[in-house]
């Protein structure tokens, strides 16, 4: 009703909109974030602090272990096995000229292309980091400590070796005077049937069973060759009497040739009169020589170069004694003991590394302007392929790149290239299948669609056998391929089969609008395919491209079934072969957990930067 | 007939048919467009309109009658698709413009991929092309970050760059918000004062009336009416054109 209305009821707004107003300071900044994410609600606060919770002790947990306890050693005193196989020492300098292009390489693209290229560069540095490191593999390297017991019970035992010739050898005698001085100086090394002995010893100790001052145990320490000669010691005396020295004493050798050696222990009777009076415990420790875990595994790691270990009476082997560090050591002590030797090791490559990188940036920015520059990077990265592999495995016969089986390349090396080589030859092939898959020719599409099922219904491992051994007996022009080469192909096929179905799920999505309007643009079916289709079919699915490349990448550890050492194969031979490393796999798969995730990190990473890149998302129509 | 004179038709439709599978889409439709001809298609919803433009660029091929334009009749002939294809400009409802290419390259992606012209030759006329359109300040940017009017503006803009005897519109404003039609209606007079040949689907009946030359009804796949916008709208004869206008305006 007319009547009815109010002044109240009529409104017209002021001319000028009102000023925008910052929103209340609860709802926005860290505070708002908190509150939004993290403590919405009862449940969520209670969820957010459980989980905290169980993150903080895990990592605690691990931070402490690694910090306090964890021997990384096996990963540092073995980083040319970790980053290079077998690959033959005296070359190593080629995968160095190879990473140092790779990195010179990335500064380059990273002056040139600015962001986009970021990912890229940092998956790349994360690599050199470690390929760099490779140098000093061809030095000798300290062997974590053995240690030998002599106790009263039972004769002490001798000790075999392989040492090389000027390598410098050092034994230490330490005796055992009371408990509390064996317990901290030596305990926390040791854990095994010695350690276990010892740990009863010393509650004898304690409880006032035995007293170790009353022993008089002197001991001659000599150090023969394969046959037996004695070398003369460089400083030092042959004789350690613990009794009239409490303090003990070292030895040591500079070795005059390589080959095999023996630490030879006795008892010396003719210091303490009777045999029942001189006993007591000692521990001789030995440093910087590469030992076995048996008579054996002796042999058979080194009989080819050295020839058969010499036999010893009751010769003590790495087997019987397990050197686990299972003390605790301060932070300083990690550092001094952990962190130093690695960066000791990488800090020379690194400088070098660093500085190629930093040419490359400072010539690619100022360079990023022009054309040449542009061209020559892309050229240098396409030719950077053949190159690398050219440098890498040599010509049969040639002096300065003496042919380098590919056989014998191994760990992260090999896992790379398996890796690149997969997905640089699986892209193509991929997309040719899906696009063969959709094709109107029904031969054409058959054929596709047949691949690719047949090899996405079979494991990878049956398609590694297969390239091993079925198909040289197929076509037999296969059969002078090297190994390394025909885990490349199987590689490549397997993974070509799900990029296929991947990209076809891209070629899906694309509305059949695009086409259209490239047809009416007289644009024929393979510009319309190559210019439009593809484009956004690829960017659609980079995701699930990216994360298949991952799966590839980890899965390139499957080679080692079929005798091939990548990293994880290397790894897995380091701790069981060598027994001084046996103790340490933790360590050691935990740093190939570090490297893969590393590795795979920076992939999804280049990923998620392609995705939301300029070039116009498709999402964003 | 290699050249056109403008006393010939530049698209001579004879009894043209089409079926999809068992449906009866295009009856017998005949029809003849003049040089610098502004016809304008109407007619209800599934009458076959986009059917029937479709089939003179041959996204869609018709099974019997005959469709000659400019002097080549359009069969099985791979390189007569072609060349009609790069004659005849079209714009569709849907823009249908690629979303991963700048607006830039969006136009001179053809004139470089088919017409072989170099880059910088492709661009320039680009340039030209959106300054025709109202819209140079736009090159840069990608599809998806325009508005529809702008959108379909560009979109015809794409399909000039050829350089087409022809252009094909199917109903280029019904996508768009009723604020941005007037901006793409204007490119289009602005094109038939220009003395294009243009075909145009649509429902505008202002457009309709101020452009054509001659207005056609579609219904049932047939052409119903045929004639001058006054006749169109001051003494339609058939049934069905009676019903149809008095539905629209
Ligand atoms: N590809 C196709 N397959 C089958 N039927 C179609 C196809 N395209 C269009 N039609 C049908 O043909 C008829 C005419 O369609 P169309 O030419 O798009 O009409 P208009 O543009 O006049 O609305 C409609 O009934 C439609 O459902
Ligand atoms: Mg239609």
């Amino acid at each position: 009703m007319r009547g009815r209305y109010t002044a109240s009821d009529f409104y017209v707004a002021p001319l000028e909109s009102p000023p925008s107003r910052r929103p209340p300071i609860t709802s926005v900044g860290p505070l708002g974030w908190l509150r939004a994410n993290l403590f919405s609600s009862k449940s969520n606060s209670i969820a957010t602090v459980i989980m905290a919770a169980l993150i903080l002790w895990f990592l605690w947990s691990f931070l402490s272990w690694s910090v306090r306890s964890a021997q990384w050693g096996v990963i540092y005193h073995n980083l040319r096995l970790v980053t290079s196989g077998l690959y033959d020492r005296q070359e190593i300098w080629r995968m160095e000229l190879v990473a140092g292009i790779l990195v010179l390489l990335s500064g380059l693209s990273l002056g040139v292309w600015g962001r986009l290229a970021r990912g890229v560069f940092i998956a790349v540095l994360v690599i050199l980091l470690i390929l760099v490191v490779v140098p000093v593999l061809a030095a000798r390297v300290p062997e974590p400590t053995i240690y030998v017991l002599v106790e009263p019970q039972r004769p002490p035992s001798d000790f075999v070796f392989v040492g090389l010739k000027g390598q410098e050898v050092s034994f230490t005698f330490d005796p055992l005077t009371d408990a509390q001085d064996a317990d901290e100086r030596l305990l926390g090394f040791v854990e095994s049937q010695a350690r276990t002995e010892w740990s009863i010893r010393a509650a004898e100790v304690r409880a006032g069973n035995l007293d170790l001052g009353q022993h008089n145990l002197a001991v001659t320490l000599r150090l023969l060759d394969r046959q037996g000669r004695p070398l003369t010691s460089q400083a030092g005396s042959a004789v350690g009497d613990f009794a009239a020295d409490p303090a003990g004493g070292a030895l040591s050798y500079t070795l005059p040739a390589d080959g095999w050696y023996v630490l030879e222990v006795r008892r010396d009777d003719s210091v303490n009169g009777s045999v029942g009076d001189n006993a007591g415990y000692a521990w001789i420790r030995v440093q910087g020589v590469e030992t076995f875990a048996s008579q054996e595994a002796a042999a058979q790691a080194r009989a080819d170069q050295f020839g058969q270990p010499p036999a010893v009476e009751r010769a003590l082997f790495a087997d019987e004694n397990s050197y686990r560090f299972e003390g605790a050591r301060s932070v300083a002590e990690f550092f001094s003991l952990q962190v130093t030797p690695l960066f000791s090791r990488i800090v020379m490559p690194c400088f070098v590394g660093a500085a190629l990188f930093f040419n490359g940036w400072v010539i690619g920015t100022l360079g990023r302007r022009e054309k040449i520059v542009r061209r020559a990077v892309l050229g240098g990265w396409i030719l950077s392929a053949p190159v690398i592999l050219i440098i890498l495995r040599g010509f049969e016969g040639s002096r300065t790149l003496p042919l380098v089986p590919t056989s014998v390349w191994g760990g992260l090396l090999l896992t790379i290239l398996l890796t690149v080589v997969g997905i640089v030859a699986s892209f193509p092939l991929g997309v040719a299948l899906a696009l063969g898959r959709r094709s109107e020719l029904p031969a054409i599409k058959w054929t596709c669609t047949l691949f690719i099922e047949t090899v996405r219904g079979v494991p990878l491992i049956t398609i590694l056998f297969m390239a091993k051994q079925i198909v040289p007996f197929f076509w037999s022009a296969l059969s002078g391929l090297d190994l390394a080469i025909r885990m490349m192909i199987g590689v490549t096929l397997f993974s070509a089969a799900y990029l296929a179905e991947n990209v076809r799920g891209g070629l899906q999505i694309i509305p059949y609008g695009q086409i259209e309007a490239a047809r009416a643009l007289g644009l024929n079916p393979a510009l319309a395919t190559t210019l439009i289709v593809l484009p956004q079919a690829l960017r659609a699915v980079i995701p699930a491209i990216v994360g298949q490349f991952i799966s590839l990448f980890k899965d390139t550890s499957l080679v080692a079934v079929v005798g091939l050492f990548e990293l994880v194969g290397i790894v897995d031979r380091i701790v069981s072969g060598q027994a001084i490393y046996r103790p340490y796999q933790r360590e050691a798969y935990i740093v190939i957990a570090i490297i893969y995730f590393v590795i795979s990190y920076a992939m999804s990473d280049v990923s998620r930067r392609l995705e939301q890149s300029g070039a116009g998302s498709i999402r964003r129509l | 007939m290699a050249e056109t004179k403008s006393s010939e038709p530049i698209i001579s439709c004879r009894g043209v048919n089409k079926w999809f599978g068992n449906f009866h889409v295009l009856k017998d439709v005949d029809l003849d467009v003049m040089p610098q001809e502004v016809v304008v298609i109407i007619g209800p919803s599934g009458s076959g309109k986009s059917t029937f433009i479709r089939c003179i660029n041959r996204l869609e091929e018709h099974q019997e009658g005959q469709i000659i334009v400019d002097g080549i009749e359009l069969s099985h002939d791979v390189r007569n698709i072609a060349a009609i294809r790069s004659e005849i400009g079209m714009v569709f409802q849907q823009f249908n413009l690629f979303p991963h290419l700048t607006v830039l390259d969006n136009i001179a992606l053809a004139p470089r991929y088919v017409r072989r012209q170099p880059r910088r030759t492709a661009e320039e006329t680009a340039l030209q092309l959106l300054e025709r359109v109202g819209i140079p300040e736009q090159a840069r940017k990608y599809p998806g970050q325009l508005s529809g009017g702008q959108q379909q503006r560009v979109a015809i803009a794409r399909a000039l760059a050829m350089q087409p005897k022809i252009m094909l519109f199917d109903e280029p404003t019904s996508a768009l918000d009723p604020e941005m039609i007037k901006e793409v209606l204007d490119v289009m007079k602005q094109l038939a004062q220009s003395g294009m040949t243009m075909l145009v689907v649509t429902h505008e009946m202002g457009f309709a009336r101020e452009v054509a030359d001659r207005i056609v009804l579609f219904d049932e796949g047939r052409i119903v009416e045929m004639g001058t916008p006054e006749h169109f709208f001051t003494n339609p004869q058939h049934e069905r054109t009676k019903l149809f206008l008095s539905q629209i305006l």
